[in-house]
């Protein structure tokens, strides 16, 4: 899921090195220093990518690789993929 | 409120930015992080062509906001009370890789550096002091926002 997560991240991010690096504790805010709005637009992404709907709880969440994975994944799995 | 404004594009932005203001503040006061854009509820909101002055609320929380609108940028600054939000200083500059150092030559006596924790300060090297700043960017745009009142503890 991290090759599908580097895709979307890619046209939001200037920082190539942190991106090539891309690992589950990644941070977006951090390491990518992508902010708020663009963030908006990476949530977008990842629902359209993956056929989900992030909730605002979990998107509240949705701070760093590592979270972004489990939120997708559980709503996969809550949707019975 | 977006769609009645008449000019939607600039409520949207102005709404947003001025959340993000006040997330920052209450980022660094809490050292809370989360992602939750409708949890800031703006109010007493006064909009003119160049300026916008309004509140956010988070929970118990309130924040002052200040917002500059031009065909530029949209941008707001936020603090704990009026006062405070005047005494704000903004330097607006081109989103470059080196904008620390840029930083640091437009503004003689200043630097801007990082702390361990990642969040950004200015040190005003006459005195010394730790002044807690805030580093936005969008695009090619990048703005640094200081106190000369707000210090950091050490």
């Amino acid at each position: 899921m991290i090759v599908e997560l580097k895709g979307i991240l890619t046209p939001y991010t200037e920082q190539a090195e942190a991106l090539e690096n891309l690992s589950e504790e990644t941070d977006f805010i951090k390491d990518l220093q992508i902010n708020s709005a663009n963030l908006v637009d990476v949530v977008l992404d990842v629902e359209e990518k993956f056929g989900i709907e992030i909730d605002n709880d979990s998107m509240a969440k949705m701070l760093t690789v590592k979270a972004a994975i489990e939120i997708v994944e559980t709503k996969l799995a809550e949707s019975g993929r | 409120m977006i769609i009645m404004a008449p000019e939607p594009t600039t409520m949207l932005w102005l709404l947003w930015s001025m959340k993000e203001s006040a997330y920052k503040v209450l980022n660094r006061n809490t050292g809370k992080r989360e992602y939750n854009p409708s949890g800031l509820v703006c109010s007493e909101l006064k909009v003119n062509q160049s300026e916008a002055t309004g509140n956010v609320s988070y929970g118990d929380n309130v924040f002052f906001v200040k917002t500059e609108i031009s065909d530029q940028r949209i941008y707001s600054v936020a603090a704990h009370t009026v006062i405070a939000v005047e005494g704000l200083t903004s330097y607006h500059m081109h989103n470059t890789a080196g904008y620390m150092d840029k930083f640091a030559m437009a503004r003689p006596g200043y630097i801007l550096k990082k702390e361990i924790s990642g969040l950004p300060v200015v040190v005003e090297l006459q005195t010394g002091r730790n002044l807690a700043a805030s580093v936005s960017h969008h695009g090619r745009y990048l703005a640094v926002t200081y106190s000369g009142s707000l210090l950091l503890k050490d």
